[in-house]
């Protein structure tokens, strides 16, 4: 699997997009920045201003959205390019080949919410807006990481549709649907969509002010609604993969 | 055992309604080139995917190495090298790169083998040009270098000269004929250029809409084809009445208004002159013929040659 995995990655050479993208991960610590320049505070709480910076907007929308195009440019090129048949024939199996490419979004994931982590620290105590603390900065790891990991899983269901999909658009157009669906399903039911079951996960001890959730935080349900949600992803683009020849 | 390296048993794919491989029964013998030929849309390519476990089989069986590939991938596999179709590598990569992928996947071991393989094929190793940059031919002789980076011991070749210049076709015809001739390869070419096939193969099937019309090898085939007596005439009517009358034959067939061809061979060419002349018919050619493969393959198609 390492082996598929380091591949994966030498199949992205040159791509500009995926840089580029990285980038994105500076917009909420930027806008957090300019927020709080705005008001002129400063001694604020670092987690107001982490959950600015990073389990706002980049949690519920941006990291889907970035990993969504993720997704959709590790499959491109092989559905364009009729590539499958060449990688059946060596033989590379259907579930490596699905899987090496979820190591791959996981791998961006973590490097994004590091980028993140990293830009909000830099954005909320050099301006002298957040003292500087081992603690909040351990705390913000610790929840940027869990982002990363868990969106990472929550975004599957895009990888297995991005392996149905000939065309950028269609991919990009449902990974904008699925992250707005799960960014507006949180209030109505949190147990639905993988994206709302995140935020269940990440905002479990309550220890992000402001992050309320409006039903009764049940952890196992929230990991079992990613489970499946991951399971019939996976089982689907099994499906498509071994019909695509 | 037999030496057959694949061998198909009433191969058959349905697509829908459509029948695009139809009771195939094929066998590539061990260290052989086998060339299947057949119009585009024959079927030869869904053979191909067939033999290689790309699509499903509707009904019969394919043993490549004496054993069904489904599900023993692992160990065929290895053991096979293809191009289907076009062959698709990822763009943004140099033709290098791209095989180092290849071979990374396949486990190659032999050091240079990436090198090795774009020489074969007279691509420059580590060069910079892109695959999304290379011409049609390149990117042929790129899948073609693919296909044996890992030495493989049957190779299954879809088409391989499609969009090479001749020399690049010359090339590779030779290139092809040495690993045969040389290593004792045994390949399984499909093509729909008549003259490639009869260059190249040992053995050859014929396909038409999904149908083996013929399999044989090439030298039987060439022994096979028949010989004839090419008349051309001022009167075919009046001859074909004295060949029947006259020389008791009915085995000729009427090629247009003066042009006839006696397949009895055994009746003598000056006799049947002489008796024409005489008979008031100017006599323009007359000669023995042997049909060409061309030929052959209209006849046994029942259509139209092919290039």
């Amino acid at each position: 699997m390492l082996k598929l995995v380091r591949i994966e990655f030498t199949k992205l050479r040159r791509k500009k997009l995926l840089w580029l993208m990285l980038l994105s991960a500076f917009i909420m610590p930027f806008f957090a920045f300019l927020y709080f320049c705005y008001f002129g505070e400063t001694g604020i709480e670092p987690v107001a201003f982490y959950k600015w910076s990073a389990f706002g907007f980049t949690m519920f929308i941006i990291l889907p959205f970035v990993l969504g195009m993720l997704c959709t440019i590790l499959m491109y090129n092989e559905q364009r390019f009729d590539m499958l048949k060449q990688l059946w024939i060596v033989p590379v199996s259907r579930l490596g080949y699905f899987f090496s490419k979820f190591f791959v979004v996981l791998i961006y994931s973590v490097c994004f919410m590091l980028i993140t982590a990293i830009a909000s620290v830099l954005f909320s105590v050099l301006p002298g807006y957040v003292v500087f603390e081992w603690d909040s900065i351990f705390f913000l790891l610790k929840k940027c990481l869990e982002i990363a990991l868990f969106t990472a899983f929550a975004m599957l269901p895009v990888l297995a549709i991005a392996a149905v999909q000939k065309s950028y658009i269609m991919s990009v157009c449902v990974t904008l649907i699925y992250a707005f669906a799960g960014f507006f399903m949180t209030p109505i039911n949190m147990y639905i969509h993988p994206l709302s079951c995140v935020s269940v996960i990440i905002a479990r001890n309550g220890d992000i002010p402001g992050l309320t959730l409006p039903q009764t935080v049940h952890i196992p349900m929230a990991l079992l609604c990613i489970f499946l949600w991951s399971f019939a992803a996976t089982l689907f683009a099994m499906v498509i993969l071994s019909r695509r020849k | 055992m037999n030496d057959f390296v694949i061998e198909a048993k009433q191969l058959t794919k349905i697509y829908g309604k459509q029948k695009a491989v139809n009771c195939v029964n094929l066998h590539v013998r061990k260290g052989r080139v086998y060339g299947l030929l057949g119009r585009n849309g024959a079927g030869k390519t869904t053979i191909m995917k067939l033999i290689l476990g790309l699509t499903s089989v509707t009904s019969g069986e394919v043993a490549v190495f004496g054993q069904n590939i489904r599900g023993r991938e692992k160990r065929v596999f290895p053991r096979i090298g293809a191009i289907i179709e076009t062959p698709g590598f990822y763009p943004n990569l140099t033709g290098t790169e791209n095989l180092e992928i290849f071979a990374k996947l396949r486990g190659t071991a032999a050091p240079g083998a990436v090198k090795n393989a774009l020489e074969i094929v007279g691509l420059p190793c580590k060069d910079k040009k892109l695959f999304g940059k290379y011409s049609l031919g390149m990117k042929q002789r790129l899948g073609i270098a693919n296909a044996i980076l890992h030495d493989p011991e049957l190779l299954i070749l879809d088409e391989p000269t499609n969009g090479l210049d001749p020399i690049g076709i010359a090339e590779v015809r030779d290139f092809i004929k040495r690993l045969s001739s040389e290593q004792g390869k045994t390949i399984l070419i499909s093509s729909h250029i008549l003259s490639e096939i009869a260059l190249l193969a040992d053995d050859i099937g014929i396909i038409d809409c999904g149908v083996l019309l013929e399999e044989s090898s090439m030298n039987e085939l060439k022994k096979r084809n028949s010989k004839y007596i090419l008349l051309q005439v001022s009167d075919v009517p009046k001859t074909s009445l004295i060949l029947e009358r006259e020389f008791h034959t009915k085995d000729y067939s009427v090629q247009d208004e003066h042009t006839l061809r006696i397949y009895d061979t055994s009746l003598n060419m000056g006799e049947i002159n002489k008796f024409l002349v005489m008979q008031n018919i100017t006599v323009t050619s007359s000669g023995l013929c042997n049909d060409t493969l061309e030929d052959y393959f209209k006849k046994i198609t029942g259509g139209e040659g092919i290039a």
